[in-house]
């Protein structure tokens, strides 16, 4: 098997990176490929309280690079679906554990191995985000409509051209309809005329994201969630498949029958 | 405008009449300028002194007015100067000698790709 290496990161922290990685592992291996969720937050893991896998943790990324034991022995699979895993950060050592070379070595084997290897990195530009890119075929960056997080995104992608990254898709998370709207919030054409990078995917503000995460469920497996669906949108995606974007700006609910009355229409 | 718009127009935080994304757009065009070019701190400082003992030989500029920026698009980076001139005081119709001055664009702009 000759699967997928795919990179999440940022520059910026807190923008969803670990909540991507998560979901869009879960809708990849619901929709039957064999994926791998890795951790490269060395000291600062995550992932496995995001997927509600804390308590399953007996080795990690670090006791496979060192040597202590074999790849197959950290990865954890999951029990909801049989087809997704996870392979957690050290929380006790610092990035300087797993060079970008060792992490090279341990992507080849999780492609010989897997459908999707999806990499959570840390937040940064420094020695993880370098181990975190080194075995990656493709790159996801996650940005919010924030000027913050679109400089630091700008920045990363310069650093992936400069490391000849060819494939770098970009991916908007937490949008919030209501400000597009009346022209609080960058919208998704501002943004790719500042980043000009192929986009991958929209994702909604969705307080479900909370909700979720404080129970260790994904919401890409939830049908009612609306970041869920846009998680599932960018799997089938990274499939092939071409799945039109959500609109950012339809106005629903109320809002848009209001609208309609005052409008006339 | 709406009644739904003003009333969306009237819940933004902070109560600006203005929406505040191109705000945001030409900030941050701006930034990435600096951070793509590499450019020092202080970069556009430096022009703006430059730009001005240049000019200020050859005709009455008005400093203070001076406005320098980074135009940023997917195609060309632009470095956009508006250097206002101060120019002589227009003579009255009435009185004086007739001396009119030719009547000059109050702002320049140069370009570099």
């Amino acid at each position: 098997m000759a699967g997928r290496v795919i990179t999440v990161t940022s520059g910026k922290g807190g923008v969803g990176k670990t909540t991507f990685s998560a979901n869009v592992s879960a809708a990849l291996a619901e929709l039957g490929k064999k994926a791998v969720a890795v951790d490269t937050d060395v000291g600062l893991r995550n992932l496995d309280i995001v997927m509600g896998l804390e308590n399953r943790i007996v080795y990690d990324l670090v006791d496979v690079v060192e040597g202590r034991c074999r790849l197959q022995k950290a990865v954890i699979r999951d029990k909801r679906i049989a087809t997704l895993h996870m392979l957690p950060a050290a929380q006790t050592r610092d990035k300087s554990a797993v060079s970008p070379d060792a992490m090279a070595k341990i992507c080849a084997e999780l492609r010989s191995q897997f459908d999707f290897t999806i990499i959570d990195s840390p937040a940064g530009i420094e020695g993880g985000f370098h181990s975190a890119i080194a075995g990656a075929d493709e790159v996801v960056i996650v940005t919010t409509p924030h000027v913050s997080a679109i400089r630091d995104a700008d920045r990363v992608i310069g650093l992936l051209e400069a490391a000849e990254k060819q494939q770098i898709f970009l991916v908007v998370n937490r949008v919030q309809a209501a400000m597009v709207r009346r022209g609080d919030m960058l919208d998704i054409p501002d943004i790719l005329d500042i980043l000009a990078i192929e986009l991958l995917g929209i994702i909604p503000e969705d307080e479900f994201i909370v909700v979720s995460s404080n129970r260790g469920e994904l919401a890409a497996l939830h049908a009612t969630s609306s970041a869920g669906q846009a998680y599932k949108n960018i799997a089938r995606r990274l499939l092939g498949e071409d799945v039109p974007l959500m609109p950012v700006d339809a106005e629903k609910g109320l809002l848009k029958w209001l609208a309609r009355l005052f409008k006339g229409h | 405008m709406g009644f739904i718009d003003s009333l969306v127009k009237r819940l933004s935080p902070g109560g600006y009449a203005q929406p505040s994304k191109q705000a945001a757009k030409e900030r941050l065009k701006l930034a990435l300028t600096y951070d793509r070019g590499g450019l020092a701190q202080g970069t556009i400082e430096q022009l703006r002194d430059g730009i001005i003992q240049v000019i200020a030989k050859h005709l009455a500029i008005n400093e203070d007015e001076i406005e320098i920026n980074f135009d940023r698009t997917s195609e060309q980076d632009k470095l956009i100067a508006s250097i206002p001139l101060r120019m002589p005081p227009r003579p009255r119709t009435k009185g004086g000698p007739a001396t009119t001055t030719a009547e000059k664009a109050p702002t320049r702009s140069s370009k570099t790709g």
